[in-house]
């Protein structure tokens, strides 16, 4: 154990120490914050467009603006649902939790002209026309062709499609509200119906005496075990998505410093591997413990402007703190680590440069890819058969058996892979225990790893006497 | 009488069809300094890394300290590889200490131990700077330092004098006496013949992965032709008066007033157990030379031409280099 540890030291501060860990440990939540800002910025920053409909009356132009309130009344309770899910207290005296977002930016303004050549030079920016916001050119006009068929849609920025999006829309309703009225029927009458609706609410079955105390309604601490297992296995796939460079750098900087010798003569390799991965492990976790604080911070920050944050949190916690998702998460997530490392610290063991390295680098991005794509579908669908199937596969189990866990599989199912899981990752670690001493020890490359692999379940001559033992 | 630290038998090492080191046995008692001699490409750093389990050995046995080579009979081994290594990043001072840690000193006891070999060896201005911003020379030094940290029982130094100046090579030398001295058993391996002249009691010959020889100097130096040259006042009998003795003198040349006479000294004889014979036998000494041997002399006795050629190359190779540290 104390070789373990200082070898676990040394690594740990060797990469602790180096200015490109605190360039990363910094970036991430600067990166963060100049992102949130950019995108606060650029959506307010967005400018006011003016647009101008020509057409006999002010039927399209009316649509449109309909259209526009019927977006924002949606946008309005797509908010007020959310603040619902989260269960946040209603506000005093406040007409809704949460207002609209979004600040409409497209105004429209009386035609300057009366028909397209008239208004080239307020679309091409040559003249401008009054409106709330100043003078300014017209960013699009729509111009109704003769025949009355098309609203033709002019602008100098074909690029930017939102307000032709909510024509396209507002023209789809016009025509709808067009052919109930020919058939004598109403919009109301249409929504009326539709609200008489029989709804179809979701309720969470349980025993009759959980039911008498926690009800059938589904709340957020149903769903929160799923977003858990889901945020564990992401965070794993993102703990070994991240040691890769650290993994191969710090094997090949150790080869070409020919200290393997001089290790190897004080230490057992399998200590050296241990402290290895532990030390990598450390510095992965410390950086994920310090954006962890930082988003723990924001949390907070948010949980003191908006009231009732701190109890959408609580479902999470007790969800993630739960043995079923706990035991089975800290297992995979053991077993995943150590298996995926060794895999990444033998392969860097046979490499003697930053080059060779790269060469590595898409083969262990592909095989890396595979369980992420296993984590998409299993987010979408844990109890579809691919994912059960996929679930077997070693490589894969330790971010899917996690997922799998909220849906309750059967538990020799979790027994049965957490076994396989196990005698995997020993397998894995024989093979490359013995790939790593010798790339390490013997100086073996990647292209000597075929004939390696082969020498390895190849039956060995007697010998004349017992070996001295390895190390 | 005390254990050997190393011993081992018939042990040999192939990577595919090449055999590196072929039935080599070997008993390094306990407080020598022994010498493993040998071209590039004889086998001594192989037999080394087996020794200290590194590499296992494909045929034989290596007892260490009376075991197989394990963590805890290594703890009391100090090891130098020919392929110099260390952590870049890290000062002097924390090298050392990392290195002694590893070997079973506590923290105290392993930085006071890295202050004070670095104070005796004139790096103490140098305990904290990186060993990047160090020259190789130093480098090399604290690398050595590493090793000697833990005070070992034995030490096992593979070319350890490869790499330093001529000044850095005494200091070395000075430093193995120092070990020699407090107990230590040494076994170093070295290209260079002087080296194990000046340090060694017993040194192991390898060439083409085989041991050729094992012994003391004396015994190294046995396997020669050797003689001395004895000047006496003319008309002297030098071989009638040494024959009783039982050495054997042919007169060679006349030199000036006097003769000069060649005289075969036979195994177990010595240049100077000829002179005091002629001396007790009355012979009236104008001039004494005895025949200078030198190892490689026996290595090219023992191996033949072509492989004291390639052990040439390799010491053409070493003073070249340590021209160029010198300057």
């Amino acid at each position: 154990m104390r070789n373990i540890f200082l070898i676990f030291r040394r690594d740990y501060l060797g990469y602790v120490k180096a200015w490109g860990f605190w360039l990363s440990l910094a970036a991430v939540p600067m990166f963060m914050g100049v992102g949130a800002l950019f995108a606060a910025f650029a959506a307010q920053s967005s400018p006011v467009r003016y647009y101008a409909v020509i057409e006999p009356g002010h039927v399209y132009a009316d649509a449109i603006n309909a259209q526009f309130r019927h977006d924002e009344a949606e946008e309005q309770d797509q908010a007020e649902a959310l603040s619902d899910t989260m269960q946040l207290p209603a506000q005093a005296g406040a007409p809704g939790n949460i207002k609209a977002i979004r600040e409409r930016k497209f105004v429209e303004v009386p035609a300057p002209a009366t028909d397209l050549d008239g208004l080239r030079p307020y679309l091409l920016g040559e003249r401008t026309v009054a409106g709330p916001d100043g003078d300014k050119p017209l960013f699009a006009a729509f111009v109704l062709s003769s025949e009355g068929g098309e609203l033709e849609y002019w602008s100098d920025d074909v690029n930017i499609q939102t307000l032709r999006y909510v024509a396209r829309d507002a023209m789809r309703q016009l025509a709808r509200d067009t052919a109930l009225a020919g058939a004598g029927l109403s919009t109301d009458f249409i929504d009326t119906a539709e609200a008489g609706a029989v709804k179809v609410p979701a309720r969470r079955i349980r025993s009759a005496e959980e039911q008498e105390s926690a009800g059938a309604e589904v709340t957020l601490a149903d769903r929160a075990p799923v977003f858990v297992a889901g945020g564990l296995a992401y965070f794993l796939w993102l703990m070994i998505f991240s040691i890769i460079q650290y993994l191969l750098m710090g094997t090949i900087e150790e080869r070409s410093n020919k200290i393997f010798d001089t290790l190897l003569t004080s230490v057992r390799m399998r200590e050296l591997l241990a402290g290895k991965l532990l030390a990598v492990f450390a510095v992965t976790s410390t950086m994920m413990l310090v954006w962890g604080m930082f988003a723990l911070g924001g949390s907070a920050v948010l949980a003191s402007r908006v009231p009732g944050a701190g109890s959408v949190l609580s479902p999470f916690m007790a969800a993630a703190m739960s043995p079923k998702i706990l035991l089975p998460g800290l297992i995979s997530f053991v077993l995943g680590y150590i298996m995926y490392g060794v895999i990444f610290m033998a392969l860097g063991s046979l490499c003697d440069t930053i080059q060779e390295a790269q060469t590595l680098l898409s083969p262990m991005m592909i095989l890396l890819m595979l369980p992420m794509f296993a984590i998409f579908i299993a987010f979408q669908d844990p109890g579809s058969r691919i994912v059960e199937i996929a679930s077997w596969v070693p490589v894969f189990t330790p971010f899917l058996l996690i997922l799998r866990m909220p849906h309750d599989p059967p538990l020799w199912e979790v027994l049965a892979q957490m076994g396989l899981m196990a005698v995997t990752m020993l397998a894995v670690l024989w093979v490359a225990v013995r790939v790593y001493r010798a790339g390490a020890v013997n100086g073996a490359s990647i292209g000597d790893l075929g004939k390696m692999l082969k020498g390895m379940f190849r039956k060995r001559p007697a010998q004349s006497k017992s070996p001295a033992r390895s190390l | 009488m005390a254990e050997s630290p190393l011993v081992l038998t018939e042990v040999t090492k192939r990577y595919g069809s090449f055999t590196a080191v072929d039935r080599l046995s070997l008993d390094v008692p306990d407080g020598r300094i022994i010498g493993f001699l040998g071209p590039n490409g004889a086998g001594k750093s192989t037999s080394l890394r087996m020794a200290l389990g590194v590499v296992p050995p494909d045929e034989g046995e290596v007892r260490l300290f009376g075991r197989a080579p394990d963590i805890a009979s290594l703890k009391r081994v100090g090891f130098l590889p020919e392929e110099r290594g260390l952590y870049k990043k890290m000062t002097a001072r924390d090298t050392i200490t990392h290195f002694a840690r590893l070997k079973g000193l506590s923290a105290r006891e392993a930085r006071g131990r890295a202050d004070e070999l670095l104070e005796t060896t004139g790096l103490g201005e140098f305990r904290s700077t990186r060993v990047s911003k160090l020259s190789k020379g130093m480098a090399q030094k604290v690398q050595i330092l590493a090793t000697l940290a833990h005070r070992p029982d034995f030490l096992i130094l593979d070319e350890p004098f490869s790499g330093l100046d001529p000044v850095n090579q005494q200091g070395l030398e000075d430093l193995i006496r120092t070990e020699h001295a407090r107990g230590a058993t040494i076994l170093f391996s070295t290209h260079v013949m002087e080296h194990a002249e000046r340090l060694c009691d017993r040194i192991v010959m390898m060439a083409r992965g085989r041991k050729v020889f094992d012994g003391t100097l004396a015994d190294a130096f046995g396997k020669l032709d050797r003689g001395a040259s004895l000047d006496v006042e003319e008309g002297f009998d030098l071989a009638a008066a040494l024959l009783p003795k039982g050495f054997e003198a042919h007169r060679s040349a006349a030199r000036g007033h006097g003769d000069a006479w060649r005289i075969a000294l036979k195994p177990g004889q010595g240049p100077q157990d000829a002179l005091r014979a002629a001396i007790e036998a009355g012979a009236p000494i104008t001039g004494f030379a005895p025949d200078e041997a030198r190892l490689r002399d026996v290595f090219v006795a023992l191996v033949g031409d072509a492989e004291a050629a390639r052990l040439d190359a390799a010491e053409t190779e070493h003073a070249l280099r340590e021209g160029a540290l010198a300057s």
